[in-house]
């Protein structure tokens, strides 16, 4: 009866933005981003390459409650580079890692019907 | 150099008989010494690579080797939630006299799959009641049950005795809109299974119902998700530290699942070896027996995952975990466009 309508896990509100940044400050370097309608798909990933960054001091995400469908992701980074590019970095070495996963996939299946 | 012991144990979670050790993956960088993790393409392209071991219609177990478990859980659920497939959402009934309610009744006509492949449809639009003929595909169900009149008075099997008792998947029809006529046949669209029973009537009872199908993801309603289910597994490991030989070795074979260990004869003894670690179902009963548990170490290799896509039918396996990669790296773009417009 209470149940809120499903769609609302991924279709943005009128005016709701993606995303959201703040800079954190307490520490140097860091920043807060706030992804709206998205969760642990992304998150994860996105955490799981940011940590592969040397440049990269801290990254973490969470989802503060399952209820409310979005994700903060906080970065830190070294003194020479921004979290902001951290972050692009790393989206944009996750994309290449995905067509190659996609290309090397689609390569086993012809082999497959090959064989 | 201390980082190569680690780099051989930092691929493999130990099972112990309590515990499961070393669980973690990818989180080693700058804590052993002299092992570079930082993520390079060139890197990734060598150590990454996909084995397809079994792939039909409707199942598909593969292999995928080298990549970070972050990746293959999205995987899993981008599979199970976002790749879209069609599905009936909106029933306009006419008439329905039978026993099961409309509401039951057109749940259970949302769930039928739908052999109609969602690569050729769009979204609907929000708003949009009536439908376009490139978002939604119509169907109809017209039943009515009587009595049969060829029956014997005396018989009771209900088969006999009424016609069209029974509703069926089969008894939906398509019906062509518009241009749809000359882009698809029936048999391209209609339920996958002929044979799933949606209602039982009796003589009297008439359902008289047009249904529309249309295009959606997982996240929005189950019915939508095109896999029965997608999993992964890591690969289990074996390894087998001291020889174990005779009435020993029977018993350890019979600790693993079927196929798993072989016993082979040294010198007129059988010695037990691991054939092919990879079916077994992990279920530690060795470390049970204190004389084998310390004889072997259990594991799982971190970055092996095996997979498994059972599809409902409307795409084949294969094709479904193209479209997810497809949506995966849709995402990564949207997000990446949202970022260079410049955040606040």
């Amino acid at each position: 009866m209470n149940a809120p309508p499903t769609f609302e896990s991924f279709v943005l509100f009128d005016g709701e933005k993606k995303v959201t940044m703040e800079l954190d400050t307490k520490v140097p370097n860091a920043a807060l981003f706030t992804i709206n309608k998205d969760d642990h798909t992304l998150g994860n990933m996105i955490r799981m390459q940011l940590l592969k960054d040397p440049h990269v001091l801290f990254a973490g995400y969470k989802q503060a409650h399952p209820l409310e469908h979005k994700i903060i992701l906080r970065v830190q980074t070294t003194a020479d580079y921004s979290p902001q590019d951290a972050v692009k970095n790393s989206i944009t070495d996750l994309i290449s890692e995905l067509s190659l996963l996609e290309e090397r996939f689609r390569e086993a299946v012809r082999e497959k019907m090959d064989d | 150099m201390a980082g190569e012991n680690y780099i051989k144990a930092r691929n493999h979670a130990f099972l112990k008989e309590h515990i499961v050790t070393d669980t973690s993956y990818g989180l080693s960088r700058g804590v052993y010494d002299g092992y570079d993790d930082t993520w390079d393409l060139t890197k990734f392209k060598k150590q990454f690579h996909i084995e397809i071991i079994r792939h039909n219609k409707r199942e598909m177990e593969f292999d995928m080797i080298g990549a970070d478990p972050a990746i293959a859980n999205c995987f899993r659920r981008i599979i199970l939630s976002e790749v879209p497939s069609m599905a009936i959402e909106k029933v306009l009934l006419y008439n329905n006299t039978s026993i099961i309610q409309d509401e039951v009744l057109a749940h259970r006509l949302g769930l039928i799959p739908l052999k109609a492949d969602p690569r050729l449809f769009e979204y609907r639009q929000e708003g949009d009641a009536a439908g376009t003929e490139q978002d939604t595909l119509e169907f109809d169900l017209k039943l009515k049950c009587s009595w049969n009149p060829k029956r014997l008075l005396e018989s009771s099997d209900p088969d006999e005795m009424y016609i069209n008792h029974k509703v069926y998947s089969s008894h939906i029809k398509w019906i062509p809109m518009g241009t749809q006529r000359d882009m698809y046949r029936s048999c391209d669209v209609g339920p996958v299974h002929d044979d799933i029973l949606l209602a039982k009537l009796r003589p009297g009872h008439e359902l008289d119902m047009k249904l529309h199908a249309v295009k959606g993801i997982g996240r929005d309603h189950a019915k939508f998700s095109p896999v029965g289910t997608a999993f992964y597994r890591l690969l289990p490991k074996i390894e087998i530290r001291q020889p174990i030989e005779g009435e020993m070795a029977e018993r350890f074979q019979k600790c693993f699942s079927p196929g798993v260990i072989k016993l082979v004869n040294i010198k007129g003894k059988s010695v037990a070896v691991v054939n092919d670690a990879r079916y077994d179902s992990c279920s530690r009963n060795v470390l049970r027996y204190e004389d084998l548990a310390e004889t072997v170490t259990l594991g799982r290799v971190k970055d092996h995952f095996i997979f498994t896509i059972e599809s409902i039918g409307a795409l084949p396996p294969a094709d479904i975990f193209i479209e997810s990669a497809k949506v995966l790296i849709g995402k990564c773009r949207k997000f990446l466009g949202e970022i260079n417009k410049g955040i606040k």
